[in-house]
């Protein structure tokens, strides 16, 4: 039995005929492995070592440490404090960021007067780097010379202008509000793909049945959109899990490290305290919650090279 | 979607969400430009919201008394570097899964793809220990090298998708005709490919226009820093001269509107064909 399906097997696979298909694409798959593999495994092999750079003439240095330093992170309030920042920051922007998008691509779909430009002009703050977006709101945010203080001055709002990032109960809502304002074209842009792919003729039918608007986005459009919106939601979370860019630019975690997530935590023990052994288990239970949401995302996209 | 009467009042109401939106979208920027464009005391005059004048000196001080060009100049080598390698590597396997049988061609597409999901902080720490040994901190070799990391995952699995839309058999009818495998790809193939291609080039290059943390951690040298690290040059511990810094900013996004305006009409398809269609 076992030699009857080797044989053909092999032969299917012919690699005397096949041998160029193997050559072209070593060197990728070579390049990937060394890049994002290796450094991976390496990385989290760093997690399980004491490995502080300043501190190399210690005899213990890059020795194996166990778990030392995930008690040590799981026993730093900052760590746990950058755990429940993370939920917060993921969640509001997430489920902020999915309503308006699926409003935006909802209302983009319809036949409205200028359409396209509106569409174009709608893409702006994805096209926009990061860094630069952070760096414009730091401005528009900030307490003398920033547009929000200034019109809240001039409206009565306030007597003086406010350090919104400087302060430790607005600062998470003001980063939230740039990472929500950047994020929603990137998941609009998909669910609007999604919609357009939609024919016609099916929602004639729900016109016929006499189904109302909120049924019909329930009934029909939801559940036709759902595969390409759930695999751009995900993409959208991992994204928000992390992005780095506009929190640090903009508060560096702070004030307090009421906005430091776990991304940001382990850039500061890595490059900041100098502790890579910390660092690297900081950012290894990053990559397992990532992981998760991963795995779930290549189901999907698998599922969907089969159809 | 066709309309009745009874749409009125509804699109009344999408109308007025949208154009909020778009309000909220662009209005940042505009107040960017008009800042670029205002002098150091109407920056600081509340009364001067609106400029009741103009000035390009902040625009002629980024370009000519900072470093501002080195920077762009930087950005543009390692991005447009960058490009060409994933593009290279790219297109060879894309073609290597697309046209032969390749043992697990589905699962070595799906791992490099769950490469692209690595958080960049758990990368970056043992590449420091890596590019210290290998002497490549503080080079601009050494971050095209770990830009490869993420702009090649995307660049494979995009072209992967593209190529699959290509009409082979024009490339059998080309071996009819005697072209050789190569010929019949750089002379049939690539020019049909061209339009995936370009698309997947210009992410990768904006990809590398924009990267921040592998710049901001391995580039000490300020003749060498990217651009998107040698804007903060603008921004002082204790105080930051806004002007230069909007006007920085609306310098660093040439690429990117350029990138727009050519890839505007094909974004919606061009996007998603990679990371949904596969």
């Amino acid at each position: 039995m076992k030699n009857q399906t080797t044989a053909p097997f092999l032969e299917r696979l012919n690699f005397r005929k096949n041998w160029p298909g193997y050559a072209l694409l070593a060197p990728a798959v070579l390049a990937v492995i060394a890049l994002s593999i290796y450094p991976l495994l390496n990385g989290i092999q760093l997690s399980f070592k004491h490995y502080h750079i300043v501190r190399q003439s210690d005899s213990n240095f890059n020795t194996f440490s166990g778990l030392a330093n995930y008690v040590k992170i799981f026993t730093d309030k900052n760590f746990l404090l950058s755990l429940s920042n993370t939920a917060v920051w993921t969640i509001a922007n997430l489920t902020v960021q999915l309503l308006l998008a699926m409003l935006l691509a909802l209302a983009l779909n319809r036949n409205i007067r200028g359409r396209s430009i509106f569409r174009t002009l709608s893409l702006v703050p994805w096209a926009v780097p990061a860094s630069v977006a952070a760096s414009t709101f730091s401005f528009l945010f900030h307490p003398n010379v920033g547009i929000v203080n200034i019109l809240a001055v001039k409206m009565g709002l306030m007597d003086s202008g406010v350090s919104w990032l400087g302060n430790v109960g607005s600062a998470m809502v003001c980063v939230t509000i740039v990472a929500i304002w950047k994020g929603i074209p990137f998941q609009m842009i998909f669910i609007l793909a999604a919609l357009q792919g939609i024919p016609e003729d099916v929602y004639e039918g729900a016109v016929i049945d006499g189904s109302n608007r909120w049924n019909t986005f329930w009934r029909i459009t939801l559940p036709i959109i759902k595969q390409p919106l759930a695999i751009a939601t995900i993409l959208n979370l991992i994204g928000i899990l992390t992005s780095f860019n506009i929190i640090w630019l903009m508060t560096e975690g702070g004030p307090l490290y009421s906005t430091e997530i776990i991304y940001t935590y382990a850039y500061r023990e890595a490059f900041i305290n100098h502790n890579f052994g910390t660092a690297s288990a900081a950012s290894v239970v990053l990559f397992l919650i990532m992981a998760v949401f991963s795995v779930v995302y290549l189901k999907m996209v698998s599922d969907d090279e089969e159809e | 979607m066709h309309m009745d009467k009874r749409d009125r009042p509804l699109n009344l109401l999408v109308y007025v969400f949208v154009l909020l939106m778009v309000t909220v979208s662009i209005s940042p920027f505009v107040y960017v430009i008009i800042t670029a464009l205002k002098s150091p005391e109407q920056i600081y005059n509340p009364d001067q919201i609106w400029p009741s004048y103009i000035t390009f000196a902040n625009f002629a001080s980024v370009l000519f008394q900072s470093r501002f060009m080195i920077y762009f100049w930087n950005s543009v080598e390692i991005a447009v570097i960058t490009t060409a390698i994933c593009l290279v590597l790219s297109i060879m396997a894309a073609y290597g899964l697309t046209r032969y049988r390749i043992l697990g061609a589905g699962q070595i597409k799906l791992s490099v793809l769950f490469t692209r999901m690595f958080p960049g902080i758990l990368l970056s720490i043992p590449y420091y220990i890596i590019m210290q040994r290998l002497k490549l901190i503080d080079s601009h070799l050494g971050l095209i090298i770990m830009y490869c990391s993420f702009t090649l995952p995307f660049a494979i699995w995009n072209i992967c998708a593209f190529f699959k839309q290509i009409p082979w058999e024009l490339e059998e009818a080309a071996f009819i005709d005697g072209c050789s495998r190569v010929q019949a790809f750089f002379r049939i193939i690539l020019p049909v490919a061209k339009p995936g291609v370009f698309v997947t080039a210009l992410f990768t290059f904006l990809s590398c226009w924009d990267e921040f943390m592998y710049s901001l951690i391995f580039i000490n040298s300020p003749d060498k820093k990217t651009i998107q690290v040698g804007m903060r040059d603008f921004v002082g511990q204790y105080s930051t001269d806004w002007g230069l810094l909007m006007s920085a900013v609306v310098l660093s996004l040439i690429p990117v509107i350029l990138f727009f305006m050519v890839v505007q009409k094909k974004l919606v398809t061009g996007l998603s064909a990679g990371a949904v269609k596969g």
